[in-house]
């Protein structure tokens, strides 16, 4: 249902445009237009698929100059599996939401909601084991921001912070 | 570390899953096997409480304190 709504929006904001040209500008304004246009596509578009995992590659790559990331990671002293579902449950416990996750991988995507300075982050999360310990890979990037405003460095504090408060049982 | 945590022996005299003393004690299986390995940070008195009544033990039946030394000779 919500891809159902999130596709009509696109449908609606891509022809909304193409319905005013004609009407509202001059032809001296068509290529701002077109520009306008080509930004809330590809805005939307970003906001349509953050969501999945599935294009973890192509927030997190370096050659995406329409977003900042962070990296960061920490060792716990926690198995793989138990840390995953610790991370999850810490997750969902907080001001972030759980977006995806993927079992086999131990990979988790969250998100955080849009704030005065920020269109919203992705929280990608992935577990390494390295003997008994785990390593957890944090990469925090915007989806459509240059500049995050110190916000992905603040989402890995407050999830870091909130795992280690969350040890206390 | 020198506290050792027995909730596994304790689980296993009361013939008692994980699962069941999660649904007991209303704390998720998750945090009790974080507790059970050991790997917690530290333990409130309410969650140790709620163990305990479940249980039907004293706190002493969970935690152990075991010097360093005899833990490094074992």
């Amino acid at each position: 249902m919500k891809i159902i709504k999130n596709i009509s929006v696109v449908v609606i904001l891509i022809l909304l445009p193409s319905l005013l040209i004609p009407f509202h500008s001059k032809h001296d304004n068509l290529f701002l237009w077109i520009i306008i246009f080509l930004i809330v596509a590809f805005f939307i578009f970003n906001l349509i698929i953050r969501k999945s995992l599935s294009f973890k590659n192509y927030f997190t790559s370096k050659f995406n100059l329409f977003t900042n990331k962070v990296r960061y990671k920490k060792t716990f002293d926690l198995p793989n599996d138990l840390m995953y579902q610790k991370v999850i449950e810490v997750i969902n416990d907080s001001k972030f939401k759980l977006a995806d996750t993927d079992k086999e991988k131990f990979e988790i995507l969250a998100i955080s909601t849009m704030s005065a300075i920020s269109w919203g982050e992705n929280l990608y999360i992935d577990f390494e084991t390295k003997g008994n310990e785990t390593i957890m890979h944090f990469c925090s990037t915007t989806f459509f921001q240059m500049y995050d405003w110190g916000k992905n460095e603040k989402n890995y504090t407050v999830l870091l912070n909130e795992i280690e408060s969350s040890l206390t049982i | 570390m020198p506290i050792i945590v027995n909730l596994d022996v304790m689980l296993a005299k009361r013939k008692l899953k994980l699962k069941e003393l999660s649904e007991r004690v209303n704390i998720s299986t998750v945090n009790l096997s974080i507790l059970k390995q050991g790997k917690a940070k530290a333990i409130r008195f309410s969650t140790l409480n709620a163990i305990c009544s479940a249980l039907n033990c004293q706190p002493g039946d969970i935690l152990e304190y075991v010097d360093d030394s005899v833990l490094l000779t074992e």
